[in-house]
C-alpha cells in the first residue's frame, strides 16, 4: 500500500482517522521542533502542532496536492506560529522577563555552553519573520525558494530576511560565535 | 564582485560555494582567493552556519512532545470541513453496497407496478364485460323485431 504523504492525504480526505494518525505521527516531531523555535516556548509550540494537525484533519476534504504535503504542512504551523507572536506583541518586554533558550533543558545546556545560550537567546530576539527565515533554512534545510513558499512570499524577500538576520545577529553576538571556533 | 556583495551572498545563501548561484560561484571564489578581508568574511560565515547548524539540532525532546500532542489527539476528532462544493464528489463516490438487495427490491418493486398499471390488469373484470356487452343497449330492446311474431313496435 503506497504511504506516502499525499496518499495518506486521500485517505485522511475520506474520513480516515488511521491514516490521520499515521501521518501525525511522522511529521509531529520536525512541527513541534519547528514551532518550539519560532515562538520560543515549548507549551505554545506543542499547541501549535496540535492546532495544525487538527488543520490537516478538517481541511483535509479540500486539499488539493498542489504542493508537497510537508511543505504545505510547514506553511501551516509558521504561520500559527506568526499569528501567535502577532497576538502576544501588547505583552510588555520588560514584565516577560530574560529570554531563555527555548530548548528543554536548555538551563543545564547554558551552563555547560555560553556561547549557544547566547547564540539562541539573539535568536529569540530576531524580528519573527527573520527568525523564521532562519529556522527554516537551519532546521528544516529548506532552500530559499522552499521558504519563500512556506512564507508566501518571493525568493529576492527570503534572502533579505536572512542578510538581516545574520546582520542582527553578528551585532548582538559580536565576537562570541568567532572566538568559540 | 565587491566584498559588500560577497557578504551579501554569504548571509543570503550560506558559506558553501555550492549553495551559491552558478553566476556568482566564479567571482566570489576569486574574491575568497585574492583578498583577505574577504576571507576573513568567509570564515567568520562558516563559523555562523555551524554555530546555526548545532543550534538547529539541539533539543532532542522534541519526540516527547509529539507523543504528548499525539495523546491529546487520541480522542474524538472534530467534523471534516466538507464544503457543498464537495457535495458531486460524495454522490459519485456513493457506495451502495451494504443496502444494495434492499436498492434492488424496491426498484423491482416499481418495474412490477409499472407493468401492472400499463396492462391494464388493475380495473375490475365485471366493469369490463359490462361496457363490451351490446345486450344491455336500451335502443336495441326498443327497436329489433319481436322474435316469435316478427313484428316490430
Amino acid at each position: 500500500m503506497d504511504d506516502s504523504d499525499e496518499a495518506l492525504m486521500a485517505r485522511v480526505a475520506r474520513g480516515d482517522e488511521q491514516a490521520f494518525r499515521l501521518l501525525a505521527r511522522r511529521h509531529l516531531p520536525a512541527m513541534a521542533g519547528l514551532a518550539r523555535r519560532v515562538l520560543g516556548n515549548a507549551a505554545e509550540a506543542e499547541d501549535v502542532a496540535q492546532e495544525a494537525m487538527l488543520r490537516v484533519w478538517t481541511h483535509a476534504p479540500r486539499w488539493q496536492p498542489l504542493a508537497a504535503f510537508r511543505t504545505w504542512l510547514t506553511r501551516v504551523v509558521v504561520n500559527l506560529c506568526l499569528d501567535r507572536k502577532r497576538r502576544a506583541q501588547w505583552v510588555d518586554l520588560e514584565a516577560a522577563g530574560e529570554i531563555v533558550d527555548p530548548a528543554p533543558g536548555a538551563g543545564e545546556r547554558a551552563e555547560s555552553d555560553e556561547r549557544e545560550r547566547l547564540l539562541a537567546a539573539a535568536i529569540a530576539k530576531l524580528p519573527d519573520r527573520q527568525r523564521t527565515a532562519i529556522v527554516l533554512t537551519y532546521t528544516e534545510g529548506m532552500s530559499n525558494a522552499q521558504v519563500a513558499e512556506a512564507l508566501d512570499t518571493t525568493v529576492s524577500a527570503v534572502e533579505t530576511l536572512l542578510v538581516r538576520g545574520k546582520q542582527n545577529l553578528r551585532r548582538a553576538l559580536g565576537g562570541v560565535i568567532d572566538e568559540g571556533e | 564582485m565587491t566584498k559588500d556583495e560577497l557578504q551579501t551572498l554569504l548571509d543570503s545563501h550560506g558559506a558553501d560555494p555550492a549553495q551559491w548561484p552558478a553566476a556568482l560561484r566564479v567571482a566570489a571564489l576569486g574574491l575568497i582567493a585574492s583578498d583577505a578581508r574577504a576571507r576573513e568574511a568567509h570564515a567568520a560565515a562558516q563559523q555562523l552556519d555551524a554555530a546555526l547548524a548545532r543550534y538547529a539540532a539541539a533539543g532532542t525532546d522534541d519526540q516527547t512532545a509529539a507523543a504528548r500532542v499525539l495523546t491529546r489527539l487520541a480522542g474524538p476528532l472534530p467534523r471534516q470541513d466538507r464544503g457543498w462544493w464537495g457535495l458531486p464528489a460524495v454522490l459519485l463516490d456513493w457506495q451502495f453496497t451494504p443496502a444494495w438487495p434492499r436498492v434492488a427490491a424496491l426498484a423491482c418493486c416499481a418495474a412490477v407496478g409499472f407493468m401492472v398499471g400499463i396492462a391494464g390488469l388493475d380495473r375490475p373484470f365485471e366493469r369490463t364485460t359490462t361496457i363490451a356487452s351490446p345486450a344491455t343497449d336500451i335502443t336495441s330492446a326498443v327497436f329489433e323485431a319481436e322474435p316469435i311474431s316478427g313484428a316490430r313496435p
